[in-house]
């Protein structure tokens, strides 16, 4: 299924995830606008409205039209909670949740006009909860109430789901190993193990399913939770 | 997408609705196709032909049956890479008269059916290192329905063996289970066509089987997923 000239906007665009979304929605036909924190055409700090505001504003002004949404940014940073800075606690869930909610605001009329569609990118620890991770996992399990209310609000015009992947092969493992205090390899190995497909994704076969939902092929899906995670977690 | 390609699918209760649709979407992807069907020899053979596949008949009820099917398959397509466990039926039926033969039908059928797939391909599949096994389930499943307890005891019990065997046999085999929302096919109720509940749906409409075959192609080639339930259902079930 192709995009067919139809215009996708991919935050978080130069992560290990977010490099493989643009890599697969180009592939399949989408015009990909690739949003980043750092300065650039189309940079933006997403935790404030009127930067996400201006981001979709741009993409308009510079592509004419919004079909997909995908709200692939985060932050992460991990510590307990009872000694999370309070202020770094709230820029995690003001940018992976409030960032996709004005994102998704400032984006639904063009998505309407577009009869287009959101994905979110929540995550397995949105589901299962995660020591060390309570700004994140709240963040993450914020998408997906995000994700169920915009999908009724907006049908049956847009359509609206949310992915929650399981580990990723991607730099964001780096902050886990960090937090744990083992290597890279260490880490990986760990999860792998808990896996029952005994290995960590790639950020390629995660895009894959993306590309599905958003694409004619997902055409029946709203509001749901798809979870690429190797059978790690077997619950929604 | 390794699997596509030189591989051969089988989809049960193939000669109509989704397994139908499914038949011709693991085609067009490139696979060779065995077109399952208990009774409907001649729409089997219809639907086999346009695929350029092949029909054959049993009933998955019947486990010698599933397994002569399963080796006739493997030794006239080839080893079988996808396995789609779809055959089905629906009936409504309030609790006082679901007797022990209705009972028994329904579940012989829908996780006797599975059952009886799985174990037939699992084999092979395990000395070849690689599969994919989709049971097909339904929405009701995961929030029941007044009218089929029978119906919905089987497909929830699928979601139960899928997960089970998807555990079970990892990491070779990944196992999934869709459970689509209502479909435009021979089983779905009229009053599920009619507007009084279409419009209840936030999609507005009910799906059509091409939309439930998409979902079943990409769970099965989707090769970091296994043990999902994954349910195109218009927004019916958001939960």
């Amino acid at each position: 299924m192709s995009g067919r000239d139809r215009v996708a906007l991919v935050t978080g665009a130069a992560g290990g995830l977010g490099r493989a979304l643009v890599a697969a929605l180009g592939d399949a036909g989408w015009v990909v606008v690739g949003a980043t924190h750092s300065d650039g055409p189309y940079g933006a700090d997403l935790s404030r409205a009127d930067e996400a505001r201006d981001l979709v504003a741009r993409v308009i002004a510079g592509r004419g039209r919004l079909d997909l949404l995908v709200a692939n940014h985060a932050a992460m940073t991990m510590a307990p909670v009872f000694e999370h800075p309070v202020d770094d606690w709230w820029r995690v869930v003001d940018t992976n949740l409030g960032g996709s909610f004005h994102l998704a605001r400032a984006a639904a009329p063009h998505l309407r006009e577009a009869a287009g569609a959101i994905v979110f990118i929540s995550s397995e620890w949105g589901i299962t909860g995660w020591p060390r991770a309570s700004a994140y996992a709240s963040s993450k399990a914020g998408l997906i109430g995000l994700t169920k209310a915009l999908a009724r609000e907006l049908a049956p015009r847009v359509r609206v789901n949310a992915l929650a992947p399981g580990i990723i092969n991607t730099p964001q493992l780096g902050v886990d190993a960090q937090d744990a205090g083992l290597t890279l390899g260490e880490m990986k190995g760990r999860y792998e193990e808990a896996t029952p497909l005994n290995r960590i994704a790639s950020p390629e076969e995660i895009a894959a399913t993306v590309v599905f939902l958003a694409s004619q092929a997902g055409s029946f899906y709203t509001g749901q939770v798809l979870q690429p995670n190797g059978g790690a977690t077997m619950a929604s | 997408m390794s699997q596509t390609g030189d591989s051969v699918a089988v989809v049960t209760g193939a000669s109509s609705g989704i397994g139908r649709a499914t038949a011709e979407r693991l085609a067009g992807a490139g696979y060779r196709v065995a077109v399952n069907y208990a009774r409907n020899e001649r729409a089997a053979k219809a639907v086999a032909a346009s695929v350029a596949g092949r029909a054959y008949a049993a009933d998955v009820a019947d486990a010698r049956a599933v397994a002569d099917m399963v080796d006739r398959i493997e030794r006239e397509l080839g080893p079988i890479g996808v396995a789609v466990s779809n055959a089905g039926f629906y009936e409504e039926v309030l609790i006082d008269d679901i007797d022990d033969d209705r009972w028994s039908r329904m579940l012989r059928v829908h996780l006797g059916g599975a059952f009886h797939l799985t174990r037939a391909v699992v084999p092979a599949m395990r000395s070849r290192g690689a599969g994919s096994i989709v049971l097909v389930a339904s929405e009701l499943a995961l929030i029941g329905s007044p009218r089929a307890s029978h119906y919905v005891a089987a497909k929830s019990a699928l979601i139960g063996f899928g997960r089970s065997l998807a555990r079970e046999l990892a990491p070779q085999i990944r196992v999934n289970i869709v459970a689509p929302g209502p479909v435009d096919t021979p089983l779905l109720p009229d009053r599920d066509r009619a507007a009084a509940y279409t419009s209840t749906v936030p999609l507005r409409r009910i799906g059509h089987p091409p939309e439930i075959a998409e979902a079943i192609l990409h769970i099965a080639t989707a090769t970091f997923t296994t043990g999902a339930v994954y349910s195109p259902n218009g927004g019916v079930v958001i939960q």
